[in-house]
């Protein structure tokens, strides 16, 4: 009886999360006139990719019309959603695998306070201080440039990265540097070539999160990336929406697509994932 | 005259240098776009800052006292409140849950872990625009369903009901952050000795008495972090409302209502005096439960 419990409770659990994402990859992959009938099925009679086919051809149509392809549009905001989050994983665990480190290892002035204030900013909601931003990029010329929307990934997520690249460094013996500062090594050359091949995992764990945290974003963008230069997927599937026709073939096909990368990393790097997420909450 | 012959002594240490150096983009960057504009922030809430009107005069209270009169404020501040009362309910209930049945599970269980966390990694709007299609009037798989096990006869429009509204954006929200619920609290079952429960089997304690009296004690620390991390999450709830009902009132959250101040009407010090209000009462209802767990449970 137990067990049984235990079987429902994981089949729930199972069903909830991936239920969904399930139902997006039906939808994707069904054919229009079946997408408005009554009938509930689980996979579709016929399976096609036309909806597929809207977003990658060089011509498109919709209700047997000939439209304008999404193709230009979608392959532009594809390409921008990799490039600012890419950029972005780079700048940010490049700059917390070295600030962590001074955070923890070196004495200067006003460290502990300065970590203190950078931590406190994750209780700081982005609307706070998007405002001001908004007019800071404006006057600085970085409003839809790829600069200006990286810059500001990267103080978003530089928190989170440093707190966990500190209990990174926290968690390695002393012992291992220390030994290599007796041998006449410089402080700098051991972090390089000592600490941080041992933070490997680690540093995997904070990328992974920064970049899935930027993949994702969309209050950013809706504000600093107005136009195609710069406008990243998850600012543009939503605007397939808000022509007089709703293509929700094309919708949950397009989300598909964009959910690609984040299910790759999920996949392939689950462990590194998990570690960091448990690392980031605890403590 | 000796003075002369003592070198000039650098103003640090040369450890102190490499510590500056090597935090100087830390400093720079969160200096100029974080706490920077967080001060800007709170200083040009007590100015009239629009963008259709010259000059910016100081006003004092005024735009907190017109936000405190405004019906549309209001009624997102009642919003965001049910937002965070559901969305925390749901993920507190639903990640304890999953947190026990992953700490049970013995074969696959990191298979099982990106099963529960992918729903955390997929882009919000995303997530939204997959449910929206769900929550379809005509022909989303939420009606489908209802119908199909005779829960209603007829297909309903979810978003005509007010409460409806609220209930259906806050499962988005909470089907999203579930995962981090459960991974907290995981964590947190995984550091309680087993012998715990050894002693308690043997002094014949039910499986339900040895939840109440070890398991939900010991993992308080735990509940604490994730209550307040799903709390100040709910409170920024912005992509899920905005994706599924636009800037509709009925579902209309705080930050939606900022975002629509400042970047639709232009009134920026309106936007940012109410942005600072949600921020404190954001971290405030936090800070009440971090306290309340702690006391609630500590053993002396």
């Amino acid at each position: 009886m137990r067990r049984l419990g235990f079987y429902a409770a994981l089949g729930i659990l199972i069903l909830w999360s991936i239920g969904p994402v399930y139902w997006a990859l039906v939808t994707s992959v069904t054919p229009p006139n079946a997408l408005v009938s009554d009938i509930l099925r689980l996979w579709p009679e016929q399976m096609t990719f036309e909806h597929y086919a809207k977003l990658f051809g060089a011509t498109s149509t919709s209700q047997g019309n000939e439209v304008q392809s999404v193709w230009p549009q979608f392959s532009q905001a594809f390409f921008n959603s990799l490039l600012t989050a890419f950029a972005a994983t780079v700048l940010t665990v490049l700059i917390a695998a070295f600030g962590g480190w001074a955070f923890v290892r070196l004495r200067f002035p006003g460290r502990d306070l300065i970590f203190v204030v950078i931590v406190g900013t994750l209780g700081v909601p982005a609307y706070t201080v998007m405002i001001p931003l908004y007019r800071i990029m404006i006057s600085a010329g970085l409003v839809d440039t790829y600069t200006g929307v990286v810059l500001i990934y990267v103080s978003a997520f530089l928190p989170l990265a440093l707190w966990l690249m500190r209990s990174v460094y926290q968690a390695m013996p002393l012992s291992l540097e220390e030994a290599a500062w007796l041998d006449g090594a410089s402080k700098l050359y051991t972090l390089v070539r000592i600490v941080l091949p041992l933070a490997g995992p680690g540093l995997v764990a904070t990328a992974i999160l920064t970049f899935l945290s930027a993949w994702g974003q969309f209050m950013v963008p809706l504000v600093f990336s107005p136009t195609l230069d710069t406008k990243p997927l998850t600012v543009l599937i939503p605007e397939f929406v808000t022509r007089n026709y709703v293509d929700y073939g094309l919708m949950n096909a397009a989300g598909i697509v964009a959910i690609v990368p984040p299910v790759l990393l999920v996949i392939f790097l689950n462990r590194f994932l998990v570690q960091g997420l448990m690392a980031g909450a605890s403590k | 005259m000796t003075s002369r012959f003592i070198p000039k002594r650098p103003l640090f240490g040369q450890e102190a240098r490499l510590g500056l150096y090597l935090t100087a983009p830390v400093i720079l960057i969160m200096g100029v776009l974080v706490i920077l504009p967080l001060i800007l922030t709170v200083v040009e809430s007590f100015y009239r800052v629009e963008q259709m009107k010259q000059g910016i005069p100081f006003i004092g209270f005024k735009n907190y006292a017109n936000l405190m009169l405004d019906k549309d404020v209001l009624k997102s501040w009642n919003n965001t409140f049910i937002y965070v009362v559901i969305a925390v309910a749901i993920e507190t209930l639903g990640g304890l849950g999953a947190a026990l049945v992953l700490n049970k599970v013995k074969i696959g269980r990191r298979w099982l872990l990106a099963v529960v966390v992918l729903p955390w990694c997929l882009p919000p709007v995303v997530n939204a625009i997959i449910w929206l299609w769900i929550y379809n009037p005509s022909y989303g798989l939420l009606n489908a369903l209802l119908r199909s096990v005779g829960l209603i006869s007829e297909s309903h429009v979810w978003f005509n009901d007010r409460f409806t509204g609220l209930l259906l954006v806050a499962v988005v929200h909470a089907w999203r952050m579930l995962p981090l619920t459960a991974i907290i609290l995981l964590a947190a079952l995984q550091s309680i000795p087993a012998n715990l429960y050894e002693a308690a089997r043997l002094d014949g304690a039910s499986a339900w008495r040895q939840f109440w009296l070890i398991t939900l004690p010991l993992i308080s620390g735990g509940l604490a972090i994730s209550l307040s991390q799903s709390t100040v999450f709910a409170f920024n709830l912005f992509d899920e409302a905005w994706i599924l009902n636009g800037s509709s009132i009925g579902t209309r959250s705080l930050m939606v209502q900022v975002y629509m101040s400042a970047f639709q009407n232009m009134k920026f010090s309106l936007g940012m005096a109410l942005s600072i209000m949600a921020m404190i009462a954001s971290l405030i209802v936090s800070a009440i439960y971090v306290l309340r767990v702690y006391k609630e449970t500590r053993f002396d």
